[in-house]
């Protein structure tokens, strides 16, 4: 790999006596789109203010563009940032914010106005806007002017801090899709602080999971979702179902797995789908929804199957999720079925449900 | 964006307006339509005369006595807002920047020294700036020689008390204007770039104005009525517009005249305040205009 645009090994942030940040590392390549991802208070905007230059790493060793940036204070950085509530400047306009980094570096006013109007362009922004405050404009408007600002000067990383989390869903929506092609067209490295990582897996190629302080997991959007690190990792997203098994070491560097509350065979795990980070914890069976059904009459020798009562039905349209309680589970098994005319069981209904251990993912607590 | 226009034909914000419209008009434009009327009146062996003439308004605007005192209280007035600002600033500025572990307490102390009585503040300076007073006995003891300081009872004097009684005022609104200035805007002004001097003019300065220029109001209008300060520590030698006032009222017994200069320094504070609001804002960009 190419030497990374943002290199950041082993930060470390303390806050008097707390500890933010335990750690962490992140390599950003050129033009790569990275996403760090979790919960409040897991340390992921702590790490973007760190890259900004907002703050100051207690420890650890960050480079931007091959240069040390100790001490290096945020203007000086080849790094631009939007923010969370976006920080426009409320007494210029739209114009003098765009423009206002090419400004203070001295860029001739002609050639000032030239590219504030292309970054205007490459927005799909109202050349008329120039002129207007940025209270007079709509949110999605905002969110494209202070985008513009940033990378109106080029620079060599693009940080976003939540910058969408204040917009209705169907706006989001489309600002990710043009965020996402954005980042195609520049070419530009975007580092995206989220908690959605749903959005998250849309955007980057790249997505760094983060809890209290430590990178839980590193990888593609597909690694996060198909292969988590962990239970937590894998019930950051969409809806999960865990089954605790026991395991037996498989000759080929699988697993053979079985369980207690499930009939069937004892089944053996490929290692492609065994967690790399396993550990010696309970070990859980992770199942999507999508890939458990009802089982009607004798089912087929690879799947288990659970007894259960349906707890509560949900319509969605194109799909129908049921909500199983199954004895010995502390959380119901959701399950979704494609969408049909009929329902497959009622609420307090009996039910058999089963799926293919072969086909879902071992992983540790 | 459809906007909801408020016109005087709705009945409930008629009614909703009247309790303030009649506060304004018993205290405020009753009393000043009476001061007015009163101008055209005479008075004669300490009686009013019911005549309606122009006899006070020729007097004033033959007398050049009384514009030189106007025209002083107003340049006093506008000094005092200049060093007020000036002061009140850095001290706001500070407040909610450098000394934030100690910003309750400091506040409280500013707030108890603004609740003391204005008349025992002033007094106290007698004690400050006398001749043998505390300033002068420092000076002396830092080798500055004896009675460096002879300030009490000249403009200087009063001008100080003034800045000592209205500075708090352009402190407290200041303030407020940076308090709610929101610091990702200064991180972002780092951020592309600027330096710190560059992001006070540029971000600091211009979304602190509201505060600066209300204050400055604040300062300006009481400083056009100021009392005590001229007659305690400028000692009565240069008198300001209320001394004049108060003389007209009590000492002379000249009701219309009084009332007449009244309505002059009222005249002249507006219509300085008309100006630098034009000012202001011919400077500011419009904010108007309807969103597309």
């Amino acid at each position: 790999m190419a030497t990374p645009i943002i290199d950041a090994s082993q930060i470390i942030k303390d806050y008097g006596r707390v500890r933010a940040l335990h750690g962490v590392s992140l390599e950003v390549g050129a033009g790569e789109f990275v996403a760090l991802v979790g919960p409040s208070g897991c340390g992921k905007t702590t790490l973007l203010k760190i890259l900004a230059g907002f703050e100051e790493a207690t420890d650890g060793l960050l480079e931007i563009e091959g240069r040390d940036m100790r001490g290096v204070p945020a203007a000086q950085r080849p790094t631009r940032m939007v923010f969370q509530k976006l920080a426009l400047f409320p007494h210029k306009t739209v114009a003098q914010n765009i423009g206002f980094p090419l400004k203070l570096q001295k860029v001739d006013p002609a050639e000032i106005d030239r590219r504030v109007r292309s970054m205007l362009e490459l927005m799909h922004l109202n050349i008329a806007y120039l002129d207007r405050f940025p209270a007079q404009l709509s949110g999605g408007e905002q969110q494209r002017v202070a985008l513009a600002r940033a990378l109106v000067s080029q620079p060599g990383v693009l940080l976003l801090d939540e910058p969408m989390s204040a917009l209705d869903a169907k706006l989001k929506k489309s600002l990710q899709a043009e965020l996402k092609k954005l980042h195609r067209e520049i070419g530009t490295s975007f580092v995206l602080v989220t908690h959605d990582l749903e959005e998250a897996m849309m955007l980057a190629d790249k997505i760094c999971v983060m809890r209290s302080g430590h990178v839980v997991q590193t990888g593609t959007p597909t690694d996060i979702y198909y292969r988590p690190a962990n239970m937590f990792v894998a019930g950051f997203i969409g809806e999960t179902n865990f089954l605790p098994v026991d395991v037996a070491p498989a000759g080929n560097g699988g697993m053979t797995v079985s369980s207690s509350l499930a009939s069937g065979a004892p089944a053996v795990i490929a290692p492609g789908n065994v967690s790399e980070f396993l550990g010696a914890g309970s070990k859980s069976l992770l199942i999507r929804p999508e890939s458990i059904t009802f089982v009607k009459g004798e089912p087929g020798p690879e799947t288990w199957t659970l007894s259960g009562v349906v707890d509560e039905y949900f319509i969605k349209g194109s799909s129908t999720q049921y909500r199983i309680r199954v004895a010995g589970l502390e959380a119901p098994v959701v399950m979704d079925l494609p969408g049909s005319f009929e329902l497959a069981a009622d609420v307090d209904q009996e039910v058999r449900i089963g799926f293919e251990p072969a086909r879902a993912f071992l992983l540790s607590e | 964006m459809k906007s909801q226009r408020k016109t005087w034909n709705d009945p409930v914000l008629v009614a909703a307006v009247m309790p303030l419209a009649l506060v304004m008009l018993v205290f405020f434009l009753i009393p000043l339509a009476m001061t007015v009327v009163l101008t055209f009146q005479t008075t004669q062996y300490y009686r009013l005369n019911w005549t309606w003439d122009l006899k006070i308004w020729t007097e004033i605007f033959s007398k050049p006595h009384y514009w030189t005192i106007m025209l002083r209280t107003v340049g006093m007035a506008l000094i005092c807002v200049a060093i007020s600002v000036v002061i009140a600033y850095p001290a706001a500025y500070a407040l909610t920047t450098r000394l934030k572990t100690y910003n309750t307490q400091i506040q409280i102390l500013i707030i108890f020294a603004f609740l003391t009585d204005a008349v025992l503040k002033t007094f106290g300076w007698i004690l400050v700036l006398d001749r043998n007073g505390v300033a002068n006995w420092l000076l002396s003891y830092l080798g500055f020689g004896p009675e460096a300081l002879d300030i009490l009872f000249t403009p200087t004097g009063t001008m100080i008390g003034m800045v000592y009684n209205l500075a708090v005022y352009p402190m407290f609104t200041i303030y407020l204007s940076l308090a709610r200035l929101d610091r990702d805007l200064i991180l972002a002004s780092y951020d592309a770039g600027a330096s710190r001097i560059r992001t006070f003019f540029e971000v600091t300065l211009p979304l602190s104005k509201p505060g600066l220029y209300s204050g400055a109001v604040l300062v300006f209008v009481l400083s056009l009525g100021a009392f005590l300060e001229p007659k305690v520590l400028g000692g009565g030698t240069s008198p300001l517009a209320s001394e004049l006032i108060r003389q007209s009222f009590e000492t002379r017994v000249n009701w219309p005249l009084g009332a007449a200069l009244t309505i002059v320094l009222i005249a002249i504070g507006a219509l300085t305040l008309a100006l630098a609001a034009g000012f202001v804002f011919r400077r500011t960009p419009s904010r108007r205009g309807e969103p597309a």
